[in-house]
């Protein structure tokens, strides 16, 4: 039942808008309403997973639910309610026609099922199949403004990410390689909990070459350096509500397939190799990402670089032990919570503005204050500051640096991540003051859109202040099994 | 018998790679779609090989699939995308063909390199075919990375995924069926999204040089 409406609610958004021809405003407030029932099941099933049961469903267990993918089935379904609520289709006046609208509900309600579909897949394979997925149902929506940079971002996108995603499947191949000239063939082989059980016995180097490969893949979506180059430019393209899709969970959906991996490879060869690994990509991100910031001109762009910056940083700390990987998940949760509404608040700006560059966008504060109150306490989150849930969980990861005798890396990260802090608060400044445009009109409109805002700045300092006693123990849960 | 199925097996992956190489000579769209469509008939061929001497009926449906997917119906569309964009030719691509031959060799060893402990470790009679199979692989990729014509790069692509199907059916006798199913699936939407950008780049741009793919910077 839980599987059932986390996974057949979405298809049955995107099969209503694909079939009402021409597009009517009542589907897109169907498909916004409908998007609170994989809300529901997320939250539900978390419930039932906080209560020590891994819930499976369909012949040979096809999905399987345990703390890890409750985590990731809370941030997606999350991030899509927002998504399908303040994305195009249900305000009067949005800059997009009819087709276009009819067409962001399909693949956005597509987008989303291949996600929630790759955090429950058991079989490792059906999990790339379902990331593979992601890449179509989202390129497609990239150039729903038909322009030479959209029609560029999502060139380089598909081409790209599905060429990475390729070498995913090859590490996918080289591990059930290994399990058959072990097992022989078996339906299940490709079952994670299989590969996990089996992992011991298995032979070490075909699995490490496997995991290369997947860690190749995966990063690729993932946006970890040097693989990175589609992200920004498709982050900053794309409709401001498939943005949130993308830098708030996709990123996270990614990460969470290399951490499967991590698991059944560490089982098998000790954490040491994946650890360096899983370093050496973060550190390189997070540098990378945190030069690149100085230099922007663009702030969807910086939003995106931001993105690596922080996938870096989870990647990071999935290389810390359990400590880290507690650290690495909570950071998780806050980032994507912090960059959905950030690229949402871009979208109102842009709007606004009809620019993404932060020079032609000054003078925030007055044209639209509430706005840049928001956007000001998302950068302000995002740059690691406090009261915020960001500032914890770097605190938190940093820590378990220091705690796993990695104190010079530790170091460079956090000189790392105050070139970036000062980078992103010297731009905010930009884009906060100074004095609007003239034929900008002043004052807020559709004030009701920034409700959704307001509960994520909500969340984000409640994630700051404490950490709620349920998050906590589906987090301890997560480390019990990346970590045994 | 055995010694049959093997040599059948090396035999049918070298055809694999050989094919793969031709888009590094060959400058027209219509020489690669021959290419491609080519190899993956005898992609099909080596999955009925399999099928045959292992009496696995669940492979030849995958045969027949690939077969329908890969050598007609994905071939027809490049056909059509020929009239409209079959004049750009593959004139000045990143890397020149002396040069591409030479670097695509050097990836075949590295693929005899890196399938050691592989071939190894299989006890499989097909064992012997799969360095060349990810050979195809990296030769596919140095041929996404070098070329500057988006079709090229598409067909690229195709043939990077015939690389890892073949690795799967050499390796390890196919995947799941469900897997093969799902990637099949993928492949199809993929490639028909590809299609369909290859389109917007030539309607917006006037070219499918990704050269001109560069307004996107920092």
């Amino acid at each position: 039942m839980i599987f059932v409406l986390l996974l057949l609610t979405p298809l049955l958004a995107a099969a209503t808008a694909a079939l009402v021809k021409p597009y009517r405003a009542w589907v897109g407030w169907l498909c916004a309403a409908l998007s609170f029932a994989p809300l529901g099941a997320a939250l539900w099933l978390s419930a039932r997973v906080l209560e020590g049961e891994v819930l499976t469903w369909g012949p040979g267990e096809f999905l399987r639910a345990d703390g890890l993918s409750a985590l990731l089935v809370l941030c997606v379904s999350f991030v899509a309610a927002l998504a399908a609520w303040l994305g195009p289709g249900l305000a009067v006046e949005d800059g997009y026609d009819a087709a276009e609208r009819r067409s962001y509900r399909v693949f956005s309600n597509l987008f989303a099922f291949t996600m929630l579909l790759a955090v429950t897949a058991h079989n490792v394979g059906v999990m790339w199949v379902a990331v593979e997925a992601t890449t179509i149902t989202s390129a497609m929506l990239i150039p729903l403004h038909i322009t030479k940079a959209s029609v560029e971002a999502s060139w380089k996108y598909i081409l790209i990410g599905s060429v990475g995603i390729a070498l995913a499947f090859v590490g996918t191949v080289l591990a059930y390689f290994d399990f058959v000239n072990l097992a022989g063939e078996q339906a299940s082989a490709l079952n994670w909990t299989s590969l996990l059980h089996s992992a011991p016995v298995l032979h070490d180097e075909v699995l490490k070459l496997a995991f290369v490969f997947v860690l190749i893949g995966y990063g690729t979506k993932a946006g970890l350096a040097p693989m990175h180059t589609w992200l920004p430019d498709a982050h900053s393209e794309s409709p401001s509500a498939l943005s949130a899709m993308m830098s708030g969970v996709l990123l996270a959906v990614a990460i969470y397939a290399i951490l499967r991996w991590k698991i059944v490879v560490d089982a098998a060869v000790g954490p040491a190799f994946t650890n360096r690994l899983l370093i050496a990509l973060g550190l390189l991100s997070l540098a990378i990402a945190a030069f690149t910031l100085i230099g922007q001109r663009n702030y969807k762009r910086m939003l995106a670089y931001s993105s690596i910056e922080h996938t870096g940083l989870t990647c990071l700390g999935l290389a810390l032990g359990p400590l880290g990987i507690f650290a690495a998940m909570l950071h998780l949760v806050n980032h994507t919570v912090t960059k959905s509404m950030m690229f949402l608040l871009a979208g109102r700006v842009q709007q606004r503005y009809r620019s993404t560059e932060i020079a032609e966008v000054p003078g925030l504060v007055r044209t639209m204050p509430v706005t840049a109150g928001f956007f000001a306490a998302g950068m302000f989150a995002i740059a690691g500051l406090p009261p915020f849930g960001l500032f914890i969980s770097e605190f938190a990861l940093v820590r378990a640096g220091f705690a796993a005798g990695r104190g010079w890396l530790m170091g460079v990260v956090l000189v790392l991540l105050v070139v970036a802090f000062i980078a992103l608060v010297t731009h905010l400044n930009r884009m906060l003051y100074g004095d609007p445009p003239a034929p900008i009109p002043v004052g807020e409109r559709q004030l009701w859109a920034l409700a959704p805002a307001g509960l994520c700045v909500v969340i984000l300092v409640i994630l700051g202040l404490t950490l709620p006693s349920p998050v906590s123990r589906l987090l301890n849960k997560i480390v019990e099994i990346a970590a045994p | 018998m055995n010694s049959l199925f093997s040599q059948l097996a090396v035999l049918g992956s070298s055809l694999t790679l050989i094919f793969g190489l031709m888009l590094l000579w060959h400058r027209s769209v219509h020489a690669y779609t021959t290419a491609f469509a080519w190899q993956s008939v005898v992609l099909a061929g080596i999955v009925a090989v399999v099928a045959y001497f292992e009496r696995d009926p669940e492979l030849y449906f995958v045969a027949a699939m690939l077969l329908w997917l890969k050598a007609w119906f994905i071939p027809r569309l490049l056909r059509r995308m020929e009239e409209p964009l079959g004049a750009e030719q593959e004139l000045q691509p990143y890397v020149n063909t002396a040069t591409s031959l030479l670097i695509s060799g050097l990836l075949v060893l590295f693929a005899y390199a890196v399938c050691r402990p592989l071939v190894a470790l299989s006890h499989l009679p097909t064992r012997a075919g799969m360095p060349l199979a990810l050979g195809l692989i990296f030769v596919s990729l140095f041929v996404i990375a070098s070329r500057k014509k988006a079709l090229t790069q598409v067909i690229g692509f195709l043939m990077l995924e015939n690389g890892i199907a073949l690795l799967a059916v050499l390796g390890t006798y196919g995947i799941p069926l469900v897997v093969e199913i799902g990637v099949f699936l993928d492949l199809l939407l993929g490639f028909m999204v590809m299609q369909l950008f290859v389109y917007r780049i030539h309607e917006t741009f006037e070219s499918i040089d990704v050269e001109q793919l560069g307004r996107l910077r920092h």
